[in-house]
């Protein structure tokens, strides 16, 4: 170890202050094959494309899309100091750990195997999955896919293998559905993406089990920017599981992906995430979707850690009868302001959306829910709901709601509404006066205020997301 | 710093603000060149009497004063600053006693005329005080400002009802009102008239057991653009609000209505929620609604809101029907309903008669 990687790491009471009881804040030891100096130019964009070997016009993208990113100024809410603070200049843009993307787990590197395995995706792999990214860093180390679906034609592979594959898919549908400049880290992230999925599923294809993404920061100050693009032709149906953890360091990381959906007349994608971050990393995501004729999209979307978390789930309601779907549920602890919600745009007549937030504020935690529905004046009879209940478990805590609803056309039936409370003492007494103790009470309270989400969630997922809750309920109370 | 070069020392305000979203300030200021401070604006004639028309009883006065040092909590400064410049000349207090409580309602009259004029009001309501104030805005001024702000003194009730009532141009409102300790205060605005209206109104809970509803009446038609800004903060404990806002548009207008319920740290028992009800009526109309919520206090009753935007009811216009009435008549009716189920909470019954016979020529106009 270095001098200055002693520096910055934590010691395990530090650790304990800062993050409490994450249990993915362990890291391996930085085994990189190729990385990157720290910062960003124009130079380590192509120099990124150039050791992918890719085709010049996803060069001139990357360009192009850099130029937009040194433009565009900061957002201007959400959370503008800890925006500040991120030093994109002490940001590793690219690190390869690997040699490959492997098919077997036996050919990946023995640390990397055993992070995953301590953190359980080859053992789900094998239960429930139909296929598995697994990424380390800026690339996937893992893929498989189950041999059935590729006789079927469904094309599941790491976004550099699809790019390479089948470039004239991805030139296609590429930042149709968000472009480059939809926000600054958009453009950041179309300059020097690296790794994430690429899925598409032929007309009329149910790919039954569910295909899972996971993603790993490992090294410290890294930069990790997945681009994910999954395409439904018509009539066809997938559920994609994607999951997120790092390691706790003292100096901050920046997760910031970009994820596009394209649900065709009749198609159906799910699309669940679980994002655990450590409390260092700032997690600024853009994900949309467009949903063509009768078309569904659901956003399952569960946020825990993290330091800063900016993320809105959005779908563009193109054609007739799409309908979307968003759930989430956010919780912030200490140090952590979660700013999560969604977006809708009914641009089609007939379409509907349902929006449901669950956020919980602890320990000094901000939780926040921003959301925007828009109705077009040529959408006729569109049907909204939105939900938010978030709970403040102390009195540090706060909670917000930006709701945004515009509706242009008479015949749009829309409904908003959102309540903060704190755990009922009636609920409490109820759990206690029955023989649990006060600890085990508000985490049962917690995990059925968050049930609407679990509920969505495979199994195994929704198992440990009431595990992590139970841990974080620890010493709440007194 | 006096108001005028606090207002020019302020950068334009952005866009991302929603305060400023649908109606920048530039739209809204009297000439359009934010950068200017007009010098010529005229002030209103401004009448009070008791609402049948008889001698003010004592113990209410209007008088001239100057409102320019006058502090305001959470207000924006760029109204602020610029209101109060454009003012200086033009400001007023209603000086209302202690345990004040007349038989009738009191009505003040601001006739704009036919000029650009603005006007700067401050109600300094005593102690224990019982009485009912309806304000009406009327005129032909292309452009209107009105600043509103003063302290509701402690345990006083009080029903006080803003009509904006103005032919046609812009009418720019800002109230700045704090809500003594157990005082009980309904505030409702009916907005009716002007082509723009861009209203920003702050009610402050900074004593214990404060109570507030506020309540709004909004028919938009033909080309109106309507933006009303709610603010309600909570900064003391036991608090409770109620908003309660119906918009009913027609034509090709437009509504916005924006609500911020902040909570402080130590507001513990405060019980809030507010509610944003939007009825569409024509093909072109528009309702935008961003019902927002900051919560920093754990303590708390409840903080809820919500907001609804939709047409006239089919079911319910099946039940009218099938009753007997033609279509037209069904509709105006649910339509009349929608709007008086907050009119009706406004006051009291006088109050509420005289504003459903007030507003029956604006209803007939929505309905057209």
């Amino acid at each position: 170890m270095t001098e200055q990687e002693a520096s910055t790491m934590m010691t395990p009471e530090e650790v304990s202050t800062v993050v409490g009881d994450y249990k993915a804040g362990w890291h391996d030891p930085e085994n990189s094959t190729i990385r990157f100096d720290n910062g960003l130019s124009e130079q380590v964009v192509r120099d990124i494309s150039a050791l992918k070997d890719e085709p010049e016009w996803m060069t001139e993208f990357r360009v192009k899309a850099y130029r937009h990113y040194e433009k565009r100024p900061m957002p201007t809410w959400g959370n503008m100091s800890l925006l500040e603070q991120i030093d994109f200049d002490n940001i590793c843009y690219f690190l390869r750990s690997g040699e490959g993307t492997e098919t077997n787990w036996d050919d990946v590197p023995e640390d990397i195997r055993n992070t995953f395995q301590k953190l359980g995706i080859p053992e789900a792999e094998q239960k429930w999955l139909s296929g598995v990214t697994a990424q380390y860093e800026s690339e996937a180390v893992y893929h498989s896919i189950r041999e059935d679906l590729v006789k079927q034609g469904v094309i599941f592979l790491d976004m550099d293998s699809g790019l390479r594959e089948y470039p004239e898919l991805v030139k296609k549908w590429f930042c149709s559905v968000i472009p480059y400049s939809d926000n600054k880290f958009s453009a950041l992230n179309t300059a020097v993406w690296s790794g994430g999925s690429f899925i598409y599923v032929p007309k009329g294809v149910h790919v039954e089990m569910p295909v899972q993404a996971y993603f790993r920061i490992n090294a410290k100050n890294m930069g990790q920017f997945e681009r994910t693009l999954i395409i439904a032709d018509e009539g066809s149906s997938i559920h994609y599981v994607e999951g997120c953890t790092a390691p706790t360091y003292s100096s901050d990381s920046l997760h910031s992906a970009v994820v596009e959906l394209i649900a065709l007349p009749g198609a159906y994608i799910r699309y669940s995430t679980v994002q655990n971050w450590s409390a260092n990393v700032y997690n600024l995501v853009t994900k949309r979707g467009i949903a063509h004729e009768n078309a569904t999209i659901e956003w399952v979307d569960g946020n825990l850690g993290s330091k800063l978390t900016m993320k809105y789930p959005s779908v563009i309601l193109k054609g007739e009868g799409a309908h979307a779907e968003v759930i989430s549920v956010a919780y912030s602890g200490k140090g952590q302001h979660q700013d999560t919600g969604a977006k809708i745009h009914h641009l089609a007549s007939n379409t509907t959306s349902k929006i449901l937030s669950k956020s919980i504020s602890k320990d000094g935690g901000r939780g926040s829910y921003r959301g925007l529905v828009t109705v077009s004046a040529k959408a006729e009879n569109c049907k909204v709901n939105v939900v938010c209940d978030a709970l403040i478990l102390d009195e540090e805590s706060r909670s917000d709601t930006y709701p945004t609803m515009e509706v242009a056309n008479s015949t749009a039936r829309c409904e908003h509404e959102a309540s903060v409370s704190k755990v009922s003492d009636e609920q409490l007494f109820y759990l206690m006066s029955r023989g649990h103790a006060e600890n085990e009470a508000l985490a049962m309270i917690v995990n059925g205020f968050f049930e609407p989400f679990t509920r969505e969630l495979p199994m195994e997922y929704a198992v440990e997301l009431n595990h992590l809750m139970a841990l974080e309920m620890e010493g709440s109370i007194g | 710093m006096d108001a005028a070069s606090q207002y020019l020392s302020l950068d334009e305000p952005h866009r991302a603000n929603h305060l400023w979203r649908y109606s920048p300030w530039r739209k809204v200021h009297p000439t359009g060149k934010v950068g200017e401070i007009p010098t010529s604006l005229a002030s209103p004639t401004l009448t009070l009497t008791s609402l049948s028309g008889g001698v003010v009883l004592a113990g209410i006065s209007l008088e001239k004063s100057s409102g320019a040092n006058q502090v305001l909590h959470h207000a924006d400064a760029v109204t602020e600053s610029f209101l109060k410049a454009i003012t200086t000349d033009s400001a007023f207090t209603l000086r209302v006693e202690n345990n004040f409580i007349p038989s009738e309602p009191i009505f003040l009259d601001i006739d704009t005329g036919d000029s650009p004029c603005a006007v700067h009001l401050t109600l300094d309501v005593g102690r224990h005080c019982e009485f009912e104030l309806i304000t009406q805005i009327d005129g032909a001024a292309p452009w209107t400002g009105l600043l509103r702000s003063g302290r509701i003194g402690e345990g006083t009730i009080l029903n006080d009802v803003v009509i904006g009532h103005t032919d046609a141009g812009t009418f720019l409102r800002v109230d700045n009102i704090s809500i003594g300790r157990d005082a009980q205060v309904k505030t409702g605005t009916v907005s009716s008239g002007s082509e723009r209206t861009k209203a920003d109104l702050r009610y402050r809970m900074g004593e214990i057991g404060g109570h507030l509803r506020v309540l709004g009446s909004i028919l938009a038609s033909d080309k109106m653009h309507l933006d009303h800004h709610v603010e309600i903060h909570h900064d003391a404990p036991e608090t409770f609000s109620r908003l309660e806002w119906h918009s009913a548009c027609g034509g090709k207008s437009r509504t916005v209505g924006t609500g911020m319920l902040r909570i402080v740290d130590g507001a513990h028992g405060a019980d809030a929620s507010q509610l944003f009800q939007n009825l569409l009526l024509s093909k072109g109309a528009k309702a935008d609604s961003i019902p927002e919520l900051e919560v920093s206090e754990h303590n708390v009753v409840g903080c809820g809101h919500g907001t609804a935007s939709g047409p006239v009811d089919e079911d319910q216009m099946f039940y009218l029907e099938s009753r007997g009435f033609d279509t037209d008549q069904a509709r105006d009716t649910l339509v009349a309903a929608f709007l008086n189920s907050t009119l009706i909470a406004m006051g009291s019954e006088t109050m509420h008669e005289w504003l459903t016979n007030h507003l029956q020529e604006e209803l007939a106009d929505l309905s057209s």
